[in-house]
């Protein structure tokens, strides 16, 4: 029973970082894409007080948003990659900081 | 055909019965924030759901075999059953079997009638414990594995049911806080329109994970009861229609869609917008995901859960409705321990019954129970038309009587 309490211990603080880095970070990723858009669109994308056409366009916050976009969509590829890897008998290694798949030992 | 091979063919349908009300039992699971912020129409959603269940029940192709070695001792190590179950082609180990697939059958349905989403992981091994224990005694059942891994009733399914929702709350909470930070001074109607679209990326996710962990299980089970019955020999494959079978079932059962569970996980227990959501299934998606690359095993609904309560939790000015969520929680409490019972009531009965009779009966009940069960629902109908509605009914203005206001 106590072992079972211990080894559920281990495994959870593992779940909870890896759940905070890409099950938070990722949408907060995200959110700031968004900000980041709606910085480019300006106008009404943006609150400003009523009766001001609000902030100009910015070109680089559309830029800066798409970029952060692409960073959420290889964030899901990689668990896409990772599901259909562990399907296959595979995992993912981040042993060279790039994910490579490998054997599953 | 023999004694044997009639049994069998029970098995089988009933397995892929349990495969399907696990389908629209879990629909909720990935859908029902998309729903409730109306990021997808209700039937465009159940379907999204469906399609990527089907895909991931193929996906998984790692071998289920001894999925039921985590809670019950029904077979070796390597997937064969226990020698002593399979004399007389087996009818003593897919007697059990059968009525531990009862047994979760019975509980899912009852708690999709009552619009609760308890976990469809804790009905089938409650069914599959409560069979062992009338069919083998206490001994045969797993409950704390042997010490070196997470294993038994106690560190796959107890433990990991008390530790997934907190953890799944936690992430989604600080999510939730995140992203509002985030997007302070951006218009709402720009903001909802953008998360609307990760909601539907993480809700899809999500169900596609759901396909590979919960469609193997009964592929695990058909499989077990084929070896039982000598139709199978290969402690290393799953047969290939076995395989289309079960993704069909839970596809079919996701696609039909629990509106019951959705409308209460969706609506009931916070008022859900698209921030929130797209908080909520990043964390189950992120958490179910981390779990199985690590061992743990989890059931998605009480991770669904956790994440939406989370997402409640982590909302400034957001109310969350404790009581919704504490009637979920003692359904998850009494989830296993009522399975084992219908399971063990109906290995008894099949038992004294007796043979190819004993099972067609509890059979019979099953679909008895089944049908009483739809009946019922019938009569507060939740379809995808009404899915959405208010939770709370407008309450008519209280007659307060002068000065006793405060």
């Amino acid at each position: 029973m106590w072992n079972n309490v211990e080894f559920s211990f281990e495994a959870v603080w593992k779940v909870l970082l890896v759940g905070l880095v890409l099950g938070a970070g990722l949408p907060l990723i995200f959110a700031l894409g968004i900000r980041s858009l709606a910085w480019g669109s300006g106008g009404d994308a943006e609150v400003h007080t009523a009766g001001t056409t609000g902030t100009r366009a910015n070109p680089f916050g559309t830029v800066l948003g798409w970029f952060l976009f692409l960073v959420v969509l290889a964030g899901i590829a990689l668990g896409i990659t990772f599901i259909v890897a562990s399907g296959f008998g595979k995992q993912l290694s981040f042993e060279h900081i790039f994910p490579t798949i490998v054997d599953k030992h | 055909m023999t004694e044997s091979t009639v049994i069998l063919i029970l098995v089988i349908v009933t397995a892929l019965g349990f495969d399907f009300t696990n389908g629209f039992h879990d629909t909720a699971n990935a859908m029902a924030t998309s729903i409730a912020t109306g990021a997808l129409r209700p039937k465009v959603a159940v379907a999204l759901s469906g399609a990527l269940n089907l895909v991931g029940a193929f996906l998984s192709v790692e071998v289920a075999l001894t999925v039921t070695n985590a809670v019950v001792n029904l077979q070796t190590s390597n997937g064969t059953p226990k020698e002593s179950l399979t004399a007389d082609g087996g009818v003593a180990l897919l007697l059990i079997i059968l009525a531990g697939l009862v047994g979760g059958i019975v509980w899912n349905l009852l708690t999709w009638l009552l619009g609760l989403p308890s976990s469809s992981s804790h009905a089938l091994f409650g069914g599959l414990i409560g069979a062992t224990i009338a069919g083998l005694g206490w001994s045969g059942v797993n409950w704390n594995g042997n010490g070196t891994k997470l294993d038994g009733v106690v560190g796959k399914v107890i433990l990991p049911a008390v530790l997934s929702p907190v953890v799944a709350g936690v992430v989604a909470a600080v999510g939730t806080w995140l992203i509002y930070r985030a997007v302070v001074g951006v218009a709402e109607r720009y903001t909802n329109n953008g998360f609307r679209w990760g909601q539907i990326g993480s809700a899809s996710l999500v169900s596609l994970a759901h396909g590979t962990n919960d469609a193997q299980k009964t592929m695990g089970v058909i499989t077990l009861a084929l070896l039982a019955s000598g139709h199978w020999t290969s402690t290393s494959s799953i047969p290939f229609w076995v395989k289309v079978c079960c993704a069909v079932a839970i596809a079919a059962g996701t696609y039909l869609g629990g509106w019951r569970i959705i409308r209460t996980l969706g609506k009931g227990l916070v008022e859900i917008s698209p921030p929130q959501g797209m908080a909520a299934e990043s964390a189950s998606a992120a958490v179910i995901l981390a779990s199985s690359h690590l061992g743990f095993a989890l059931s998605t609904t009480h991770v669904a859960t956790g994440s939406i309560l989370g997402s409640g939790v982590g909302r400034p000015g957001a109310q969350v409705r404790w009581r919704v969520a504490g009637r979920m929680v003692s359904a998850w409490l009494i989830t296993l321990p009522a399975a084992a019972v219908v399971g063990a009531i109906m290995w008894y009965l099949g038992d004294l019954i007796g043979g190819v009779a004993g099972a067609i009966v509890i059979f019979l009940l099953l679909l008895a129970a089944a049908g009483y069960m739809y009946l019922r629902s019938r009569r507060t109908p939740v379809s995808h038309e009404n899915v959405n509605d208010e939770w709370d009914e407008v309450a008519p203005p209280e007659k307060v009587p002068a000065g006793a206001a405060g």
